[in-house]
């Protein structure tokens, strides 16, 4: 059964909400999962929403001071899909910065990782991966563009699941870039990902790259790692990935190995076209039709934006900088078009793979690494850190990342990787896993004992 | 002289480029959403019927018209512009390399495009106020190659573009903004931000004048970007640097690629040369035809109707007077009848046509212009002629009597009268 399911099932009132409010609070305090907590809710089924999504006259910031105080005048579309069927809002979830992040740092208050409040949750998704590994009853809108979902899921223990780019309309998703968005579900198990994901998906004349294109279940049992990508792991998290193989071996899956020999090209290509368009959408915040007001009216236009875009957080400032640069005119042809053919390269040697079956890889190639640790990282370290979650995201294949172990107390997660549009195929091969999995949780507020 | 346009075109769609908004408004920001006003996470969708006005534009140019468009950002910074970028074309424009034929030759357009409109600026005296009605609207901006080589020319290209838009539903009147490329000499000076056509032509009338003042004089023309100002009805020079300006473009990823082939297309009409076929086949001015269709579909569609049974001299009569007396619905059926009285030599007045025009009985006046014509070439004697020479109103007794005698309006007969003076009749 779905925790949906169950959920509906149980008898709760007014006070059951209440409650749940109230613990998720006190909890907050320390984890930061949330940006804001809505006290209203008082029926339905609880989601959140990454603070990227726009809800109408709710705070919405993307985590940036940019945008503070701004309340949007108008619902997503996933926001409005999923209030048109009852479910109900619990809150914004925490993130990096305009989702510019890896491990949730770049934010004004940090995200946590439930099982050791020490290290990072992962990001730029954080909050919700936090509040999915803290609510028993509980989805959450996430959003990735170079591995945003499956990085915190797979640090905090939950189920991470990005669809293909074009199903999930991002009409009110607030944009890094564009082409590569994916507005995807995180939960506590794979049951609850496929009605969330039936429910917000389809074609929207609000975004013209959705589409209405069957969803499929075609599952090859066959499993093909990728050496250039497993040789980036970490000794230890490697050891703990082949255990998994064995295991996956056993229930049935064939393991075959193949070579893919761009993956710097991928990692560069990925930051150049997210930085170029990243650096585009934020050209629109100059402080004076929404978020943080300057008021020094008795300067020239360029000197007023200047003071309110002096608001932007470290690495969106660097993202713009190399945004602009990247797609200035005497280096275009060199960097971002040269970026938009190494994607076109990557895209048709994974599709080829993913035609013999489900790629399958560790999300990280570390373990959970220490907040202190993580700030110490320079950017370039960082962006390494996505070597394994850019390929799918750079080419909008859909990808789950779950759980399969703990490591230290800490969960450890893999990602199965399919073609376009095979989306139901992976939820369902993790739905598999989980009948031979136990997850833990450390805390489960809402549940009713 | 080499002159060359960037004219921007705003088109007659209901909504606006990107968004539902209405394209009409009079409260200021009344028509906007989040989308014109650039909010954050919301996306464009393109409006297919600017896009099959503006196919049909760059059709009617003689443009190659591209199988598939596409959009790209051009990044900017200016309080008008809601996203800081603009929606507008570069690799896949909707059309390249047509022409626009005039000035015995031909004029060559470079690009037609589609884009979004600013959000209107109004300035005060210590304060600037944004009107974001106009942001997303719709614009066709046509660039043409620098061969127009004089103010005349200008005048001809402009009249001739106007025309052809017209006949596509566009009318440019008073609100094409333009950029003028200007060379007498080797520098080339750009006029920027134009607004409406009679400052385009004194624009370019000016910078004719100041390039020619300043080669007569053997001082160089600076390469520059300038601006004219209304008011003062001359150009002057900004601060802009002259170096080319880094727009950062990228695709638009919000939006994807467009077919052009399916679409349906708007005729185009090229009332100019119809003009000219109808003038020599028919035996009469070019340039009075020319006058009457260039911007009137209606026009052209009687003469269209009446042409093959009436001779081209009284249809393009009944033409004048339909104007004159405004009654631009007139149906086929009556401006026959109108021109079948204009055959006879009738006396037409305002009244007699707009009772054509209701199909009602025009009553036994039937009046012969002939008969009014003749006695008023009477009553004109030398010394009359005299003095309506120092005072105009020597002639008012004249219209008078002949009024009463008819019962025809005073006005009509004025006219007659003036007419006969300067001889237009030409006996």
């Amino acid at each position: 059964m779905s925790s949906i399911e169950e959920f509906a099932s149980m008898e709760k009132g007014r006070e059951y909400y209440q409650k749940l409010v109230e613990e998720l609070e006190r909890l907050n305090e320390r984890v930061h999962a949330f940006n804001n907590i809505n006290h209203g809710i008082s029926s339905g089924f609880p989601f959140s929403a990454k603070d990227n999504l726009c809800v109408k006259g709710v705070e919405t910031t993307a985590s940036s001071k940019v945008l503070s105080g701004y309340m949007p005048p108008y619902n997503a579309t996933v926001i409005k899909r999923l209030f048109s069927k009852g479910f109900s809002f619990l809150g914004k979830t925490n993130m990096d910065e305009f989702g510019f992040g890896s491990f949730g740092i770049n934010a004004p208050e940090i995200a946590r990782n439930p099982f050791d409040e020490r290290y990072v949750a992962g990001g730029s998704s954080s909050g919700a991966a936090v509040a999915t590994s803290i609510l028993k009853y509980h989805v959450a809108i996430a959003e990735s563009t170079g591995g945003s979902i499956a990085t915190p899921a797979s640090f905090c223990g939950v189920v991470g699941f990005t669809p293909t780019y074009g199903t999930v309309s991002r009409y009110g998703l607030i944009d890094y870039s564009n082409s590569m968005d994916k507005i995807g579900v995180m939960a506590r198990v794979a049951k609850d990902i496929k009605p969330i994901f039936d429910l917000i998906r389809g074609a929207d004349g609000y975004d013209s790259t959705t589409t209405n294109s069957p969803i499929t279940s075609i599952n090859k049992k066959r499993l093909i790692v990728i050496d250039q990508l497993i040789g980036l792991v970490d000794q230890r998290i490697r050891s703990l990935f082949e255990k998994l193989l064995d295991k996956l071996n056993s229930m049935g899956y064939s393991i075959e190995h193949r070579s893919l020999d761009m993956i710097d090209a991928s990692i560069a290509s990925y930051y150049i076209i997210a930085m170029a368009e990243a650096s585009t959408n934020l050209a629109r915040y100059t402080g004076f039709k929404y978020g943080l007001k300057v008021e020094n009216f008795e300067k020239g236009y360029n000197e007023f934006f200047t003071d309110a875009r002096s608001a932007f957080g470290e690495e969106a400032k660097r993202r713009i900088l190399l945004g602009t640069f990247v797609r200035s005119a005497n280096v275009r042809d060199k960097y971002y078009f040269k970026a938009l053919k190494v994607k076109d390269l990557l895209f048709n040697k994974l599709n080829e793979i993913l035609k013999e079956g489900f790629i399958i890889m560790p999300v990280m190639p570390i373990p959970t690494p220490r907040i202190d640790d993580a700030r110490k990282l320079t950017p370039l370290q960082v962006y390494k850190m996505d070597a394994l979650t850019i390929p799918p995201n750079l080419c909008g294949f859909p990808h789950i990342s779950f759980p399969y172990g703990y490591d230290n107390g800490l969960p450890v997660g893999a990602q199965v990787i399919t073609s376009k549009f095979n989306d139901y195929s992976i939820i369902n091969f993790v739905e598999e896993w989980e009948e031979n999995f136990e997850y833990k949780f450390k805390y489960n507020i809402g549940e009713v004992r | 002289m080499k002159i060359g346009l960037e004219a921007h075109v705003s088109l007659p769609t209901k909504s606006k480029l990107f968004c539902s908004c209405s394209t009409i408004a009079s409260e200021p920001n009344s028509a906007v959403c989040p989308i014109c006003m650039g909010f954050p996470g919301a996306k464009p969708m393109l409006n297919e019927e600017a896009l099959k006005i503006a196919v049909s534009i760059a059709n009617a140019l003689n443009c190659k018209v591209n199988e598939m468009v596409s959009f790209v950002r051009k990044v900017y910074f200016y309080p008008d512009l809601p996203k800081s970028y603009q929606i507008t074309q570069l690799y896949e424009p909707i059309g390249i390399n047509g022409y626009v034929e005039c000035c015995n030759g031909n004029i060559g357009i470079r690009r037609v495009q589609l884009e979004e409109d600013a959000a209107k600026i109004i300035r005060g005296d210590d304060y600037t106020l944004l009107d974001f009605n106009r942001a997303g609207i719709p614009l066709v901006e046509i660039v043409t190659d620098p061969d127009i080589k004089s103010e005349e020319e200008l005048r001809t290209f402009l009249t001739e573009l106007r025309s052809i838009l017209y006949y596509l539903g566009i009318d440019i009147e008073g609100e094409l903004k333009t950029d003028l490329n200007i060379s007498l000499a080797e520098s080339r000076v750009e006029v920027k931000n134009i607004t409406g056509i009679r400052n385009l032509i004194d624009a370019t009338r000016y910078e004719i004048q100041r390039q020619e003042k300043l080669i007569k004089s053997r001082v160089k023309v600076v390469q520059e970007t300038r601006s004219y100002i209304e008011a003062k009805r001359e150009t002057i020079a900004t601060r802009e640097k002259e170096t080319e300006e880094e727009y950062g473009f990228i695709p638009e990823p919000d939006l994807t690629s467009y077919g052009t082939t399916h679409m349906a297309r708007i005729k185009p009409i090229y009332a100019s040369k119809i003009a000219e076929e109808y003038a020599k086949a028919y035996n009469v001015d070019k340039k009075l035809i020319a006058e009457l269709i260039l911007f009137d579909r209606h026009a052209l569609e009687l003469i269209d109707a009446t042409k093959d049974r009436y001779e081209m001299k009284f249809i393009l009569n009944g033409i004048e007077l339909v104007k004159k007396y405004k009654k631009r619905d007139i149906k086929v059926g009556a401006f026959e009848k109108l021109v079948e009285l204009i055959k006879e030599g009738s006396y037409i007045d305002e009244e007699t046509v707009s009772k054509i025009e209701k199909g009602e009985s025009i009553g036994a006046k039937n009046l012969n212009l002939e008969t009014i014509r003749k006695e008023v070439n009477g009553l004109l004697t030398p010394s009359i002629i005299a003095d309506y020479k120092k005072n105009p109103k020597a002639i008012n007794f004249i219209i008078g009597r002949i009024a009463a005698k008819y019962k025809v309006s005073p006005k009509e007969v004025a006219e007659i009268v003036k007419k006969e003076l300067s001889g237009q009749y030409g006996d």
